[in-house]
């Protein structure tokens, strides 16, 4: 065989070695893959009509450190739980004050007064205006698992995922009344939380609304845990709420109108107080392809904070 | 007296502590081998991102990978995000309704209002669909893993090759699962 034939093989079996090569690398890019087949697809259920969104962004705070818990606004300041911190700031970014707390909190609430109660896993703290622990209560039960918080002006609402109840303190920390709330049918658990959230807030003139996210309600309590009013709304569309654990939060405006946040189709909405949708806050386009809805806080303008665990960013969010 | 061996016996002995060694190390390796951990093919569910190669890479059809159920971290809910396709008619077990595109999920009232979601496996194909349903909307008690008394424990896992978030590693035979709710995200074997 001569040299010459021996340089064509040679050359051909290199180009289809180059060719194996690179059709090994096309095929394995991830850009180059054939779309999936079974591929979960809600897209259709994102778009927004840009009439429908009553609200614009306007600016972020960036949490550069540790991972934030939960998010409260009052007296023109933000109060941020992050890892085991409490962290107070104004609105503008500037830390006011930062306390190191004794174990990892889950919620927070501030009365009008300016004392901070924030609810650990099983019990509430309260600590005064400048971050100092000054009461603490019974641990509540083993299983408890304390997700809310809310004051009105006497009491001090607890929302405890773990025992599927509402615990109402009084300012001294001292239980006052637990309750199961209702579903509508008697031999069945009042609250139905498919998973380990459940969350309530007090309106304007301190009524307790808690979400019964199995049913996607929104209900009505009195203290001692009668049942008053509710409304539901289960749909994909904007009007309603969706799978499992939606309205996963919820905050009031000064006009008793609900705000809403929402996982999966992560979304920001307003519903009036009949449980009607007024309008879009943030379409779920403005959110990562996370599974994480915002908690909420409302300022005394009615600017909505979205505090935003996939960007860890505080969003605010001002009328248009 | 000289002890100088003769050239034959030089390669005789050679020969002999050659094929003594050889056999010595084919026995010590066989027993390391028979004591050594054997290691299977399992998916990491915090790291999988529910592509769907799973059930178009695998080599066996349908695929070794089938959807599996945390039942302690289930909500066992009327409403579930892994059992109903987005923008469902009812909340029933009509065909129509059903995320699944080979019905694999059976739905059980276990008392008003809570059902319980058991996977059938003959029917399963890995797909991944009701996955990121129930991770999306629920508390992710659905998750994929490779079924051991079905893999063939390929060297080189097809899906492995093709997983775009390197979730499929090797893991000890003694502990073959990597089961939600027994196993925290983040965690080494």
């Amino acid at each position: 065989m001569s040299n010459k034939v021996i340089k064509y093989i040679l050359i051909l079996a290199l180009a289809i070695i180059a060719a194996i090569v690179i059709f090994e690398f096309v095929s394995n890019n991830p850009d180059k893959r054939p779309s999936n087949p079974f591929e979960f697809n809600v897209d259709n259920y994102k778009a927004v009509d840009e009439t429908l969104i009553s609200y614009k962004e306007t600016r972020q705070i960036a949490i550069k450190d540790g991972i934030p818990g939960a998010i409260a606004f009052s007296h023109g300041q933000l109060y941020l739980l992050v890892d085991d911190y409490l962290q107070v700031i104004l609105p503008g970014g500037m830390e006011v004050f930062k306390r190191k707390l004794s174990e990892k909190p889950n919620c927070i609430a501030v009365d009008r007064d300016g004392f901070i109660f924030i609810g650990f896993e099983n019990r509430i703290r309260t600590y005064d205006k400048v971050g100092i622990e000054i009461n603490l209560s019974e641990v509540a039960s083993d299983k408890s698992h304390f997700t809310a918080l809310a004051v009105s002006d006497d009491l001090i609402y607890v929302a405890d995922a773990g025992e599927k109840q509402i615990r109402v303190y009084d300012k001294k920390l001292q239980q006052k009344h637990v309750f199961n709330g209702e579903s509508g049918v008697s031999d069945v658990h009042g609250f139905i939380l498919p998973s380990a959230h459940f969350d309530l807030a007090v309106n304007s003139d301190n009524e307790l609304w808690a979400v019964n996210p199995g049913l996607h309600a929104i209900q009505n309590y009195s203290e001692t845990g009668r049942l008053r009013g509710f409304w539901s709304k289960s749909s994909f569309e904007n009007d309603g709420f969706s799978g499992c654990c939606n309205p996963y939060y919820i905050a009031f405006l000064s006009n008793g109108s609900f705000v809403t946040s929402e996982k999966g189709l992560v979304r920001i909405k307003i519903h009036k107080e009949s449980g009607e949708l007024s309008s879009v806050v943030a379409a779920p386009e403005k959110f990562s392809n996370g599974t994480k809805a915002p908690a909420l806080a409302v300022d005394e303008s009615d600017n909505i904070i979205a505090l935003d665990f996939d960007r860890k960013m505080i969003r605010f969010f001002e009328p248009k | 007296m000289s002890k100088l061996q003769s050239r034959r016996q030089f390669i005789s002995g050679c020969a002999r502590y050659s094929l003594g060694l050889t056999i010595a190390g084919v026995i010590g390796f066989s027993l390391t081998n028979a004591s050594s951990q054997q290691w299977l093919w399992q998916i990491d569910p915090f790291k999988c991102t529910n592509c769907g190669r799973c059930a178009t890479h695998c080599v066996l059809n349908p695929s070794a990978v089938k959807c599996v159920h945390a039942y302690a971290l289930c909500g066992y809910c009327d409403l579930c995000g892994g059992y109903l396709k987005p923008g469902h008619i009812a909340r029933n077990t009509a065909a129509e309704n059903q995320l699944c595109p080979t019905a694999a999920i059976e739905r059980k009232l276990i008392e008003e209002p809570y059902y319980e979601y058991h996977i059938n496996e003959e029917l399963c194909i890995g797909c991944a669909k009701c996955v990121e349903g129930c991770s999306s909307f629920g508390n992710g008690s659905l998750h994929l893993q490779i079924r051991q008394n079905i893999c063939v424990n390929c060297n080189e896992c097809a899906i492995a090759r093709v997983c775009p978030s390197d979730a499929i590693k090797r893991i000890p035979a003694d502990e073959p699962y990597l089961i939600k709710g027994g196993f925290e995200h983040g965690q080494t074997l």
